[in-house]
């Protein structure tokens, strides 16, 4: 690599760039990484504790989490939550992929895209309060549902996880769109038509021709997803109710209120685990490589 | 079983642009048919309203005597070969061809047996269980075709299948599909802008050009015969000279050539021609041949191209400075060789039988430089 950046831009420059690349890998990235490991394996000490006796590695941190029944809770429910949201997110962003890769004009696809990217010029705590008034309870989507006469009283979509779901498939839904819409399109058109043309209807024709295809689109979309998700904070915090806590408010808590870095290092990397473990159930499942995602 | 298929008064437009212009068209049960034109002539739409793929403007096309209007593609008696074959490149062999079956809800057992007779028509036993990614072009092209014809189509449409094969093999799977299309007796639609193929294995050929029918008929009538000065210029090739009608009796006419004097061939076109008329006499390089001085027309020799199996020469006529190409066969340019260098004077003859003499009123013709069709200036 030096040899071809120095080929590039000479010697003391080349020097530099490596220079600047190694530090930041180093300083910002692997140093601080490590710094939380180290965390998260001792206990939270007073300071005149610290480098004492009781200052030694040990796994309870992470134990917490199994024996502590409400947390544990959380986590599973952040788990499954978040697999619905991936699931939802995806049965929203497939169809929408499909109209804009194969089925819209080239006009309409770009207008599709930009209404679609419009709202991600604003902040996502702004998106999310938005949310919040169309889904209060005497917000606009209550009244108007009234004025069709579909509900007799307002209902509460903020109590429970509706809300949250909601929130979030409209917070990522570009992030399963884009990859899905990319290998769509490319696609030769004749696949579908030969597939047509030898009796497929379209629902077969999208489960054996279109969706394989795919795969590797779908698979990035569900992983971002629902690395998105599981990690959310604003979300949840914003849309959530008392009863639909999300897995990084705890670790918020242990951090800025609880005081206990220590606890809340370790709940990070149990979160961070999960994560890379459903990225390669996901993987495994869709039979594809860190190398199809990457594309 | 009627497998044939029938255009009435089919016309397909796209806005303002006309593709196709009413049209209609009779092709026999068990008949290979091919439609032959440049490309943006229309016969790959013509296709598709046959397939389903698009539905016609007017007009209305029946498959076995039944009216295809509102039958969906997935359900016409047809089976499309694409140009680029299409073939599922995540699916085996097997899988490719029995996906129509498995649609159809055919069951494991049956759907293998059928691919496995499918693979030995098209002679590639053994290769079901690979990955299409995994096969040559000739390979691939077999599997397009038993892909096709697992559906049992009473109709196969064929678009331009052979174009992306190299020589050789294009010239073997002529001869394999025309046995393919013998043993099942399907009705072949192929669409090429290859004449050589065109001529070689259909039964009828129908010659487009601008979205218009030019001209319907068996292969040796159409370069025998040609009706129209596109078809004339299109198929095969041909010199065209510039003349006015004397008169025409029966077939035979004759023409006053100006400069080129007296020249006489054989009208071909439905409707005699009127004394007195412009009209253009056609004959072509291999029609020609040296005679001796002071018999048919003169002209300098400007080039010489050996082709292997026979000599073209460029020349162009001493009378008119109309350009004459001629081609001779082996016997011919030995026996004339040395008389027939560049810069030579030399005599050309040919038969009136051989020569075509078609009314010389515009349409679509096509450009000598570039092989482009342009349209006649001159109606």
């Amino acid at each position: 690599m030096f040899r071809q950046l120095r080929a590039r831009f000479g010697g003391p420059l080349a020097a530099a760039i490596l220079a600047l690349l190694g530090i930041w890998l180093i300083v910002m990235v692997t140093l601080p990484q490590l710094q939380m490991i180290d965390y998260s394996l001792r206990p939270n000490l007073l300071p005149a504790q610290l480098g004492g006796p009781e200052d030694n590695w040990t796994l309870a941190n992470y134990v917490t989490l199994f024996n502590n029944e409400i947390h544990r809770a959380i986590f599973f429910k952040t788990l499954w939550s978040s697999v619905l949201v991936t699931l939802l997110t995806l049965m929203v962003s497939y169809p929408l992929a499909y109209y804009l890769a194969k089925l819209a004009s080239p006009r309409q696809a770009a207008l599709c895209i930009l209404l679609l990217i419009i709202p991600f010029w604003i902040n996502e705590i702004l998106r999310t309060y938005s949310w919040f008034i169309i889904l209060a309870f005497r917000g606009p989507l209550n009244e108007v549902l009234m004025m069709l006469g579909l509900i007799d009283r307002p209902i509460r979509f903020l109590s429970g996880d509706a809300g949250v779901m909601v929130g979030m498939v409209y917070a990522y839904i570009l992030f399963m769109v884009f990859p899905i819409y990319n290998v769509i399109e490319s696609l030769d058109d004749n696949q579908v038509r030969a597939a047509r043309d030898l009796g497929a209807g379209t629902l077969r024709t999208h489960r054996r021709i279109i969706i394989p295809h795919a795969k590797p689109g779908i698979a990035t979309g569900c992983i971002m997803t629902f690395m998105l998700a599981a990690g959310s904070y604003a979300v949840p915090a914003l849309l959530g109710s008392p009863g639909s806590r999300w897995f990084t408010q705890i670790i918020y808590n242990w951090f800025f209120e609880g005081g206990n870095w220590n606890q809340g290092a370790a709940y990070a990397f149990l979160l961070l685990i999960l994560c890379i473990g459903f990225m390669s159930l996901v993987m495994k499942v869709f039979k594809v490589g860190l190398g199809d995602i990457a594309k | 079983m009627d497998a044939s298929v029938e255009l009435d008064r089919v016309v397909m437009r796209f806005g303002d642009f006309t593709a196709i212009e009413e049209t209609s068209l009779a092709i026999a049960s068990g008949e290979f048919f091919s439609f032959l034109g440049p490309s943006g002539c229309g016969k790959t739409t013509l296709l598709n309203i046959v397939s389903g793929f698009l539905t016609p403007s007017a007009g209305e096309v029946r498959i076995g005597g039944e009216a295809m209007a509102g039958v969906s593609v997935n359900r016409r008696p047809t089976a499309m070969i694409f140009q680029n074959l299409a073939l599922f490149p995540l699916m085996t062999v097997f899988e490719n061809i029995e996906f129509g079956l498995e649609v159809r809800g055919i069951d494991r057992k049956t759907r293998r047996a059928t691919s496995e007779r499918l693979l030995a028509l098209v002679a590639l036993e053994g290769s079901g269980p690979k990955k299409v990614t995994e096969l040559s072009g000739g390979q691939k092209q077999r599997v397009a075709i038993a892909r096709a014809l697992a559906v049992e189509p009473r109709v196969l449409l064929l678009d331009e299948p052979l174009s992306a094969l190299d020589l050789k093999l294009r010239q073997h799977m002529r001869v394999e599909l025309k046995a393919i299309q013998r043993k099942t007796g399907i009705t072949f639609i192929y669409i090429t802008h290859d004449q050589g193929e065109a001529l070689n294995m259909s039964d009828r050929v129908a010659v487009m050009s601008a979205g218009h029918l030019q001209q319907v008929a068996d292969p040796m009538t159409l370069y025998r015969s040609p009706q129209t000065g596109f078809v004339a210029a299109f198929v095969g090739e041909n010199n065209r000279l510039e003349a006015k009608v004397i008169d025409q009796d029966g077939e035979r006419v004759r023409l006053d050539g100006g400069a080129l004097g007296e020249l006489s061939g054989r009208g071909t076109a439905p409707t005699p021609l009127a004394n007195g008329a412009a009209a253009a006499l056609y004959v072509r390089p291999e029609h020609l041949r040296p005679v001796a001085p002071g018999q048919g027309l003169e002209a300098t020799i400007e080039a010489l191209h050996f082709e292997g199996a026979w000599l073209m020469l460029e020349t162009r006529l001493a009378a008119s400075g109309e350009k004459l190409r001629v081609q001779l066969g082996h016997e011919l340019s030995r026996q004339h060789l040395e008389a027939l260098q560049p810069g030579r004077r030399a005599h050309f003859g040919f038969d009136p039988e051989d020569a075509v003499v078609l009314a010389d009123a515009g349409g679509p013709a096509l450009d000598e430089a570039t092989g482009e069709v342009v349209e006649g200036a001159h109606v």
